[in-house]
């Protein structure tokens, strides 16, 4: 059995004129594995990251629903981690008080949440800097941070709403290299959205593609690359054909809907 | 490095020392020497001297602590409800629909026109002023936390929800310390409204503190350097308040401390 399953998933808000609707998500079907590392990606505006705030239920479907060890997701919790692409940091917690915040809120002891915060914290190379406050570290050093809060609370899913996407390149590669690194010791599930198709194809197991207005997903790639994988796959043969694959069903549907020209003026 | 330290922390001092000790005996010389009318204006070591008389006599000590205990009370009660208040408002538009009209309302009225109601209700004595006090001083407090909770990132609290936050955990975890720098700057602002209404309700009606000294020497024969005296004591107690609550602020909002 499937560790999350995401069943005919829709979302609609209120459209801008009276009675219409705009539905962002479509009869969304996903079923991910434990252990698996799943990336999602779409044009802006697909209802990617919707998709995973549905799935940390911070927002309500408007029907489907998230199952999680069969059992209906129905309110956030620490079982599901987010780690959010403006890393969300609370600048008058010290790094070390950041890291702690999911245990503090499961009433974790304070000599216990610290052990447990350190750890993390060592494992994201950060453990010299536990004193630091946030607006002291670079963005690639924050996010890290980030990834150690989510990690702390042990989730069975790890949920990251375009976690590199405000670093710069270089950063966001070696923060791809460090994140799978982790994946590999840790081996917690991971959805990763992400609007970068490299990105998607070199951390993955699994690549989403999805379409927008409505979000749905066109389609499922598997990326049998081997693993443990490192920067030197980029130049591979594989490697080319999967970016290429991926990028021909985006480009498809984004000019189809029209989308093309708004999404390329956004990037 | 010294010379910047000197240029940058001692030299403004420095100068403020001069500017100020020139006053002071300008202002010396044309009293002493009878230029400007000195049972008017008095000057400095007269005011010294009155000084010294209000200490020996007492009267200054126990005017100031009981300033100090109305002023205490009522601010002290200030912070809490006022910041009660604030987050009620900052969660519940109807909360805020129902009472804003009242507040806006007590906001821009002159306090001390409720002291001789207050005085009936509560006596003469200091619980008529520690709730004047209360009333000129939670009202910036509570709109502050209010717009403080307003304005915080909604990052923050999109953390704590994702963790599965309770309401009071996202209260006191995400939404009180964000609001900080803005509820810090209600504090600072009601200092200055809570002192006006304290000394003004002395001096209108009641027994003792500051204020009360003050309406008594302005009508007392050479009262003009006591009264001196006693203004600088409130200026004083205002200064040292402000200065208090900054070093507050800045102990609790380390983040915002960028050296």
């Amino acid at each position: 059995m499937a560790q999350l399953e995401v069943k005919d998933l829709s979302l609609s808000y209120p459209g801008s004129r009276s009675g219409s609707t705009f539905l962002a998500l479509d009869k969304v079907n996903v079923s991910i594995e434990k252990g698996e590392f799943v990336t999602i990606v779409g044009p802006s505006g697909c209802g990617k990251s919707t998709l995973l705030m549905l799935v940390a239920a911070l927002l309500r479907p408007t029907s489907g629903a998230v199952q999680l060890n069969q059992k209906d997701v129905t309110k956030p919790g620490p079982d599901r981690a987010l780690v959010f692409q403006d890393f969300a940091l609370l600048p008058w917690r010290t790094v070390i008080k950041n890291v702690e915040l999911g245990l503090e809120l499961k009433k974790v002891p304070s000599a216990q949440r610290r052990k447990e915060a350190l750890k993390y914290l060592d494992m994201v190379e950060l453990g010299k800097f536990c004193n630091h406050y946030p607006h002291q570290l670079s963005g690639g050093m924050r996010q890290r941070v980030g990834i150690a809060r989510a990690l702390s609370v042990d989730p069975e899913v790890l949920l990251m709403d375009e976690p590199f996407g405000a670093l710069d390149a270089q950063i966001r590669q070696v923060m791809g290299l460090e994140l799978l690194r982790i994946w590999e010791r840790e081996r917690k599930t991971i959805i990763f959205v992400t609007h970068d198709i490299d990105e998607a194809v070199y951390l993955g197991d699994r690549v989403l593609v999805m379409s927008a207005s409505p979000g749905r997903v066109i389609q499922e790639v598997k990326i049998s690359l081997p693993r443990p994988r490192d920067l030197s796959l980029r130049n591979k043969a594989e490697f080319t054909a999967y970016r290429e694959t991926i990028w021909n069903l985006l480009e498809k549907q984004v000019q189809a809907n029209g989308a093309w020209r708004q999404d390329s003026a956004l990037s | 490095m010294h010379r910047s330290l000197l240029a940058h922390r001692l030299a403004p001092l420095i100068v403020g020392l001069l500017s100020v000790s020139l006053f002071l005996l300008i202002w010396e010389i044309a009293g002493s020497t009878e230029t400007v009318r000195s049972e008017l204006v008095s000057y400095p070591t007269q005011i010294l001297s009155a000084f010294k008389r209000l200490i020996l006599s007492g009267e200054l000590a126990q005017n100031t602590l009981i300033s100090l205990r109305e002023f205490g009370e009522g601010f002290a009660a200030a912070i809490v409800i006022g910041i009660a208040c604030g987050v009620a408002f900052a969660l519940s538009r109807t909360i805020r629909y129902l009472f804003e009209p009242i507040f806006v309302a007590l906001y821009t009225a002159p306090i001390i026109v409720f002291v001789p109601v207050l005085v009936v209700w509560f006596g003469i004595g200091t619980t008529s002023k520690s709730i004047a006090v209360f009333l000129s001083a939670f009202i910036p407090i509570a709109i502050n936390t209010t717009t403080g909770i307003e304005e915080i990132s909604e990052s923050w609290v999109r953390a704590l929800r994702a963790f599965g936050a309770s309401r009071t955990q996202i209260i006191f975890k995400a939404m009180l310390p964000g609001a900080i720098p803005s509820i810090m700057a209600g504090i600072r602002l009601a200092i200055g409204r809570g002192i006006v209404v304290l000394i003004a309700g002395e001096m209108y009606v009641s027994m003792s503190g500051i204020g009360r000294l003050i309406s008594i020497y302005s009508v007392a024969p050479d009262g003009v350097p006591e009264i001196f005296v006693l203004v600088a004591v409130v200026a004083t107690f205002g200064y040292v308040c402000v200065l208090l609550f900054s070093l507050i602020e800045s102990g609790l909002t380390p983040w915002r401390s960028h050296s």
